[in-house]
């Protein structure tokens, strides 16, 4: 057990401090009640405090943040009922369907329907659109998710294409 | 704005939104991860008590009879519960959290997760029901042979005790090939990568 005030005591403040409204925001994007979202944060700041006994910094801190935080939703959504896993969409389906325009001015409505929106692609998709929500750059989605560069870029290029669809009219005033 | 163009609003619209501002000290952290693993000790525990009335069962059945068959049907049960929970202390132990969580990437993480799933479901009949299935049948017969007057009932009763683990099995089998057809698709993201 790490004594009080330890490099992993140290650090969990630090991210704690700098990333604790965004991994409220990412808890929100997995979970959609709220008494199993606080569960799930408080399960997301464990594993990160857990995490940094480990952390090497073979990575920055915010790639290792992301992708503890990611990890951690991720087994959360796989612990849920196989129907709603089933649900789910890739970027690719969401973006073939119907233009789903909607002239929305109110702020709070077009938050809700982001949420809905993210709360119903698959992890994967999931974590890009979430990374780039937070203003993550191309590259180091690639390092939190594990995909390639290339790979990234085209899932970029069409969650822009479906937001611009979804969100544009709302985006007039 | 062109569908192409980034959409900066949007973002906007994420970034602002209101969260509540849900603080945790580290010790509070230490408590609750305490917590988290007495959940994780006691669950275990159910499981062997569980196992342990079964069994105790068993052998109260084994010592109160005189017949051989019926005491070889007992002891295959019992020997079958203790093989099962070794298995399940095994395998099935729920996992702490890992402290290499931030190393793997998501992608890694994910499939990591999926085969840990199907590997579990593929196995289930060698660890879990299979071990049991000796003794089940041996206590049928043993029952069968040591009360005539019921064997219609009996057979009955074990035939919808059959069914019901033919489902278990194609069940198993489905949500085996659901699993393998998302790992194969995170698979081909990897090596596409």
């Amino acid at each position: 057990m790490p004594t009080e005030g330890s490099d992993q005591d140290r650090i969990y403040r630090q991210a704690a401090q700098i990333y604790g409204a965004a991994l409220e925001r990412l808890a929100r994007a997995y979970e959609a009640d709220a008494e199993a979202r606080r569960d799930l944060l408080q399960e997301i700041h464990i594993g990160l405090w857990r995490s940094f006994e480990g952390f090497d910094q073979r990575c920055s801190l915010r790639t290792w943040i992301y992708r503890v935080a990611h990890n951690v939703s991720t087994s959360h959504v796989l612990r849920q009922r196989r129907a709603r896993l089933q649900n789910m969409v890739g970027l690719e389906e969401l973006e073939n369907l119907p233009d789903a325009r909607v002239n929305d001015t109110d702020q709070r409505h077009s938050l809700k329907r982001l949420v809905a929106l993210v709360q119903q692609l698959k992890p994967l998709d999931r974590q890009v659109i979430l990374s780039y929500l937070e203003g993550l750059d191309a590259a180091s989605i690639a390092e939190i998710t594990g995909l390639s560069a290339g790979n990234v870029a085209t899932k970029i290029h069409r969650i822009k294409n479906i937001l611009a669809k979804r969100f544009h009219a709302g985006e007039q005033k | 704005m062109t569908p192409e163009s980034p959409n900066p609003n949007v973002t906007e619209i994420w970034q602002r939104q209101p969260v509540e501002g849900i603080k945790m000290s580290v010790e509070e952290i230490r408590k609750r991860s305490a917590k988290f693993e007495k959940r994780i000790m006691w669950r275990n525990v159910r499981e062997y008590v569980a196992g342990t009335i079964a069994a105790g069962l068993f052998a109260s059945f084994l010592v109160k009879s005189h017949d051989l068959f019926f005491q070889l049907a007992c002891s295959l049960i019992i020997a079958g519960l203790a093989y099962m929970a070794y298995q399940l202390h095994r395998r099935t132990s729920p996992r702490s959290i890992p402290a290499e969580l931030g190393a793997a990437n998501s992608l890694q993480f994910h499939r990591a997760e999926l085969e840990r799933q199907m590997d579990f479901l593929k196995h289930i009949w060698r660890w879990y029901l299979g071990p049991l299935i000796p003794g089940l049948v041996a206590f049928s017969l043993a029952t069968m042979t040591g009360d005539h007057h019921h064997v219609l009932r009996i057979v009955l009763v074990n035939s919808f005790f059959a069914v019901c683990l033919i489902l278990v099995w194609r069940l198993n089998a489905y949500e085996v090939r659901c699993l393998k057809r998302r790992i194969d698709e995170l698979h081909a993201v990897e090596t596409g990568s």
